[in-house]
């Protein structure tokens, strides 16, 4: 089998049946797809096939021969990240980072589809993706940023909006 | 002052946005066999027979790894507190859990490691289970701890039940207005990181082993490895500090120390990833508590004293159960100023899943209780909560019901930041109250006693 990933040809030798997730990891050694719970429950495997979102651990190697797969080392490098990347950096989207580059994946697909800026949609388009750490806040904030067309200073945090500081009288003393 | 209140961006962010953070299962080693374990399918039940010959025999596999193998079969999690030890790292003649770890199989791939582990020949004789702790301390309840019994009984070397005992509870309720009880039970939580537990384990050529870890407890981790295999830490490397979630869950070192064994075993790197099933049914999770509270108030909204009893379910062993028990009975009043205690708790065991930390351990279902209770004296008071929970803040130099006296309490500038945060108008004096230490109204005879002489700013 034959396939294109992050724009690299690359033969595969594994098992027809072998997940998608297996041949990446143990075949390939791109370990960015990650095995969270390898029955499609948790999002940490995602990656793009011909530039949609799938969950590489329920999809057969077989089913995918000859198309085109990017995982998030195809999206960016260190010295060149893309405008997700920076964003999940900027709003600190990211904690452990063991669902991030699912949600990397998936975030890149809604963008680049034309995804607007509404929580709501973002929340819907990222549904089934789990997260531990962020509560998800973070998450949404970094992707509609993205969205709205936002630039971001990767050497900072942003604030959240959904932070509300209140100055205590006295707590300084 | 440069970091103090910055917007530093995560030292890992670069890592982790382009897939380059090297997670456990990330970890590559050339020759590296995949290991599977072999857990009990009953609750509670006698080990009769366990026959690993098929398995060990079966091509492609390199180590079957049992209790015997193990140098140091029981230890404690607290063994090093002087705790002692009531859990075998594989069971040898006895389940008491669904999901405990009989046998580790290290093989060429995890699926000849899974077949060893299904031939492997395991007779039991079941028993009947214990799940609920209130039915632990009946004459007739089944003996689920072998070393401790129904309940851990070694609190200051030989008492059966964690006390607290502050001021005179008895006067406190008969001086009451009114009296309030309550029964609060929180249920158990699995802490469900993303990554499952995971450890690869490399024999050197030197003789050392490095262990590629997921703990959050570094060092406690190696202190629990070297015992089990009775090695000096000199020869264990342990490599960690890359966790993909544990939320106090891995703070149990619970693949490290079979995977090491496995890989000393069979002489190759092993690596041990647990799937998702494993990690629901067989980690350590936040255990269930069961908490009854009595509090003695005043019709002017005051907490004279609490008296409270509290049954933790530890599963079946006690790993560090005591220690978040101990921690309970400290924070038994909660951000509240309360001078007359009478606590009884007690660690008890049933035939579920050893229980251990998850964010506050042993204080989370406890301030839930404390929560729900201040809501219903204050409802039966006929008071505003607020008021209620401002007036019994701990103020500077109060006293917890360890009498330790709070330096710096910040209850009263949460509360009213909550007040301000969800649109609750508060009154004037409630919005004046400061923490600084009780005086004048704030100062009622029965607290008298109780401030410290905390150090204070």
């Amino acid at each position: 089998m034959e396939l294109t990933v992050n724009s690299v040809a690359r033969t595969v030798q594994s098992p027809p049946l072998s997940s998608l997730l297996t041949v990446l990891r143990e075949e390939l050694d791109i370990t960015s797809p990650k095995a969270g719970c390898e029955s499609g429950g948790c999002g940490a495997c995602t990656v793009l096939v011909d530039g949609q979102p799938r969950r590489s651990c329920l999809t057969a190697v077989c089913a995918v021969d000859g198309a085109e797969v990017t995982t998030v080392e195809g999206l960016g490098t260190p010295e060149d990240l893309s405008r997700v990347q920076q964003a999940f950096i900027h709003h600190y989207a990211a904690q452990c980072g063991f669902c991030t580059d699912g949600l990397i994946v998936a975030a890149t697909a809604y963008v680049g589809g034309g995804g607007s800026a509404d929580t709501g949609d973002i929340g819907e388009a990222l549904a089934g993706h789990y997260c531990r750490c962020t509560g998800y806040v973070k998450i949404l904030e970094a992707v509609a940023a993205v969205a709205r067309g936002d630039t971001f200073d990767t050497a900072s945090t942003a604030s959240s909006a959904n932070n509300t500081y209140v100055t205590i009288a006295g707590a300084e003393s | 002052m440069k970091v103090v209140g910055a917007r530093l961006p995560r030292y890992d962010g670069v890592g982790h946005v382009t897939g380059r953070t090297t997670y456990v299962d990330d970890v590559r080693v050339p020759g590296m066999l995949h290991a599977a374990a072999l857990r009990s399918v009953h609750h509670n039940a006698r080990i009769t027979r366990l026959d690993t010959g098929a398995a060990a025999a079966m091509a492609g596999v390199h180590a079957v790894v049992t209790h015997a193998d193990v140098p140091l079969l029981v230890y404690g999690h607290l063994s090093g507190a002087g705790i002692p030890g009531d859990e075998p790292l594989l069971a040898k003649d006895h389940v008491r859990y669904r999901g405990q770890p009989i046998a580790l199989v290290a093989a060429d791939t995890v699926d000849i490691a899974r077949a060893a582990c299904a031939a492997i020949e395991v007779d039991y004789e079941e028993l009947p289970a214990l799940f609920d702790v209130r039915l632990g301390f009946d004459g007739d309840a089944p003996v689920i701890n072998d070393t401790f019994g129904n309940w851990y009984d070694q609190y200051e070397g030989n008492l059966d039940v964690r006390q607290i005992r502050k001021g005179d509870i008895d006067a406190a309720m008969d001086a009451a207005d009114l009296i309030v009880s309550g029964v609060y039970r929180t249920q158990s939580v699995e802490q469900v990181p993303l990554e499952t537990q995971v450890c690869v384990a490399i024999p050197e050529p030197d003789g050392r082993l490095t262990i590629h870890t997921c703990t959050q407890a570094m060092y406690f981790s190696l202190g629990v490895v070297c015992s089990h295999l009775q090695l000096p830490m000199s020869q264990v490397k342990m490599v960690g500090g890359t966790v993909g979630g544990g939320f106090g869950g891995k703070v149990d070192t619970a693949s490290d120390t079979l995977t090491a064994l496995a890989a000393q075993k069979s002489g190759q790197p092993v690596k041990w990833r647990w799937t998702r099933e494993e990690e629901m049914l067989a980690s350590g999770n936040r255990g269930p508590w069961h908490m009854e509270i009595i509090d003695a108030v005043t019709s002017d909204g005051w907490i004279l004293g609490r008296k409270m009893l509290t049954i933790h379910d530890a599963g079946a062993y006690g790993r560090f159960s005591v220690y978040g028990l101990t921690k309970h009975s400290f924070h038994h009043t909660g951000a509240y100023s309360i001078p007359n205690l009478h606590f009884d708790g007690y660690v008890v065991f049933t035939n579920k899943i050893p229980t251990t930390a998850m964010r506050g351990y042993g204080v989370t279902g406890l301030s839930t209780a404390i929560e729900v209770h201040a809501e219903r004296v204050a409802k039966e008071l006929g008071m505003d909560p607020y008021e209620f929970r401002l007036k019994n803040a701990n103020r500077v130099n109060d006293t917890s019901p360890n009498r330790i006296a709070y330096e710096d309490p910040s209850t009263v500038e949460v509360l009213q930041s909550l007040a301000a945060a969800t649109g609750v108008e508060l009154g004037d004096g409630l919005r004046a109250m400061t923490r600084e230490q009780r005086s004048g109204d704030m100062l009622p005879d029965h607290l008298v006693a109780q401030i410290g002489s905390g150090g204070g700013h």
